[in-house]
């Protein structure tokens, strides 16, 4: 008898943990967070989470295209750096305003999107190899751009480009919006279009869609394309919210970015790459970072219990899915 | 190779293409940098190499034992971290207590316990390997800076010393070890059963698995291994530079796997092997040291770094192509 219940027992723990063993350790580290100190709780602080997730969740929505097509983009922050610069420069040299400003650093972005397409579709070279060498190159372009990597600062830029990052409508700010428009149009092209259709199999199986008739080499492209210049406005967020452009600094949300992605395409049934994943995964990342930092702890202690979770989340993301 | 025909002229030129590309960088390097083929500094050269050829065999076996495709088969980015971390705990530890034995000891522990984790989670979890060990690059290096507290600390113990300095016969003595290091990894890579079992696993695994090996072990054993050369490397990351500084780690796993990579263009077949990875590791120790004597800004060194692996492993893909 005892032998029957404990199998039933450990079933149903086993059911619990394969159904939502991810949301409950997003509730515990939620309820651990708010238990040690109050002010995690106030709406203002759950603001400041999703606020400070903005830009991590416009690169991560790149990047799970990316990796829906099958591949890996290692130069999504080279994108970013050159949204910001191109903004940046615009206003600052040429004094151009701010749609020119926000439209040339978008097409800047675009520049590395189309140089990843090259590689991957015009020289066969593997999406981790194509996108590690546009990550050197435009590491090194913008060292040599910027004299060795200092920051170039535009104080007085126009309003409207600064309330990018710093304004709000009826009270949300204006990164959020943006970050959530992109969702939309993300969750309803990859989840709910054909072309979503189209890339989700052909990430899936390759062969199988060009012989479907998929022209594999447009939507690798389109993708590619797409996804840098997503990340660029990534950047013109950054750029508007500290009011320069800080070379590299796009480099720090690249491994968020494919953690996030990969959380959240454990947490779907077949495994699959998604927008909604890939929000869950930034929302998660975003509260932990928030609750250390209210937990006030020392910078390296903080740095690297924030590695561990995100070794532990990623595991039990995927253990939860393996075990379907 | 003989059944489809002769291989063109110009097949062959594209087979021989990335050696070709290497010869003449570094005969232009020869002809613009004085003494640059002088044996001072082909020591200089091999010297600085240490490192990056030691872990870069890690990665091969990883690579070996897992499959060639970077995203799902085998990889190891955590193996830069791991010599950080152990060049970190005996920097500690030597300068807290001083005893270098009880040093070595905690550093292989570390060692151990992370390769340990990198095969329990990607064998028993399932999680892919490139997901799994950039979590534990961020993680491993976070602990590091806990355990430094993101400081330099110098390290003046006789033994790292006469790593840095000593000499056998006018040859610098770590070239001596890491040739005796390479011989015998190469000896367990070509001539034991596990290491030829690993290489079958890495071949084909489900042919692997049908006759009968046990492949989580293999696969776990190559993780262990990968992690005991970050354990062996963190002794001449500490000679290298008289002690333990902070952010070694990234310019590491840069050149690991732009070694490892280039070395795979480099064999017959295009895969990852020992003697790929240590030849492409000199290479391009080479060509930093070549540019830095010809008194190239260091600015453009990404950028040349970057073009060159794209060239190299564009050429690669395309004798691909051409063979089929």
């Amino acid at each position: 008898m005892t032998e029957l219940t404990s199998n039933r027992s450990s079933s149903l723990l086993r059911h619990l943990f394969v159904r939502f063993g991810f949301l409950l350790a997003f509730f515990a580290f939620f309820v651990f967070f708010a238990a040690w100190n109050p002010v995690f709780l106030q709406g203002g602080n759950l603001l400041n989470i999703v606020e400070g997730s903005a830009i991590l969740l416009i690169v991560a929505l790149g990047m799970t295209l990316i990796v829906a097509t099958g591949g890996i983009d290692l130069s999504v922050g080279i994108a970013l750096d050159f949204g910001a610069a191109f903004a940046i420069v615009a206003m600052k040299s040429y004094g151009a305003d701010w749609i020119t400003a926000a439209a040339l650093g978008v097409s800047g972005g675009s520049i590395v999107g189309i140089v990843n397409a090259i590689l991957v579709v015009g020289l066969r070279i593997s999406p981790f190899m194509a996108t590690l060498g546009t990550f050197f190159i435009g590491s090194s372009v913008q060292r040599i751009f910027t004299n060795g990597g200092g920051p170039i600062s535009h104080r007085r830029m126009p309003d409207e480009f600064r309330n990018l990052a710093m304004g709000d409508i009826g009270g949300v700010p204006v990164e959020v919006i943006v970050a959530a428009v992109l969702c939309v149009i993300y969750f309803l092209v990859l989840e709910r279009s054909i072309h979503g259709r189209r890339i989700h199999a052909m990430g899936m199986q390759r062969l199988a869609s060009i012989v479907a008739g998929i022209r594999v080499n447009r939507v690798l492209i389109a993708s590619y394309i797409v996804a840098a210049m997503t990340c660029a406005i990534g950047g013109l967020i950054a750029a508007a919210s500290i009011r320069m452009f800080t070379p590299l600094s796009g480099f720090s949300y690249l491994l968020d970015a494919i953690a996030a992605v990969f959380i959240g395409a454990a947490l779907h049934p077949r495994g699959r790459p998604n927008v909604l994943g890939t929000i869950a995964g930034v929302l998660f990342l975003g509260m932990v970072v928030n609750g250390l930092n209210l937990m006030g702890l020392n910078f390296n202690v903080k740095d690297a219990l924030s590695g561990i979770i995100l070794v532990s989340a990623l595991a039990l993301a995927v253990a939860q899915r393996k075990m379907r | 190779m003989a059944e489809h025909g002769s291989p063109g002229r110009l097949s062959r030129l594209v087979d021989t293409a990335p050696l070709l590309i290497f010869a003449l960088l570094l005969a232009y390097i020869a002809f613009e940098a004085h003494n640059f083929f002088s044996l001072l500094s082909f020591k200089l050269i091999l010297n600085q190499s240490l490192p990056v050829v030691i872990i870069c065999m890690g990665l091969a076996f990883v690579v070996m034992a897992g499959g060639d495709d970077v995203v799902s088969g085998g990889i190891d980015l955590s193996i830069p971290a791991t010599a950080v971390l152990c060049a970190g705990i005996i920097a500690q530890w030597l300068a807290t207590n001083g005893s270098l034995p009880v040093a070595v000891a905690l550093a292989a522990g570390a060692a151990l316990l992370v390769g340990a984790i990198n095969a329990l989670l990607v064998t028993r979890i399932g999680m892919t390997p490139l997901l799994t060990t950039l979590s534990m690059f961020v993680a491993v290096v976070g602990v590091n800076n806990v355990v430094t507290s993101s400081r330099r600390i110098n390290v003046s113990d006789p033994v790292i010393l006469w790593l840095r300095d000593g000499q056998i016969a006018g040859v610098p003595v770590g070239i001596p070890i890491v040739a005796l290091i390479a011989l015998s990894f190469y000896h367990l890579a070509h001539r034991t059963r596990i290491g030829l079992n690993m290489q079958a696993v890495g071949g084909s695994r489900d042919a692997a698995e049908t006759s009968g090996l046990d492949v989580k072990k293999l696969q776990s054993a190559s993780f262990i291994l990968a992690a005991t050369t970050g354990f062996i490397a963190s002794f001449f990351v500490l000679a290298r530079g008289s002690g333990s500084s902070p952010g070694v780690e990234n310019n590491l796993m840069l050149e690991m796997v732009l070694a490892t990579f280039l070395g795979a263009a480099f064999s017959g077949r295009r895969v990852v092997t020992l003697w790929g990875a240590v030849l492409g590791a000199v290479l391009v120790a080479a060509i930093s040291i070549g540019f830095k004597s010809m008194g190239v800004n260091v600015f453009w060194t990404g950028l040349i770094k970057g073009s060159l692996i794209l060239a190299v492993v564009a050429f690669g893909a395309l004798a691909q192509r051409g063979r089929r």
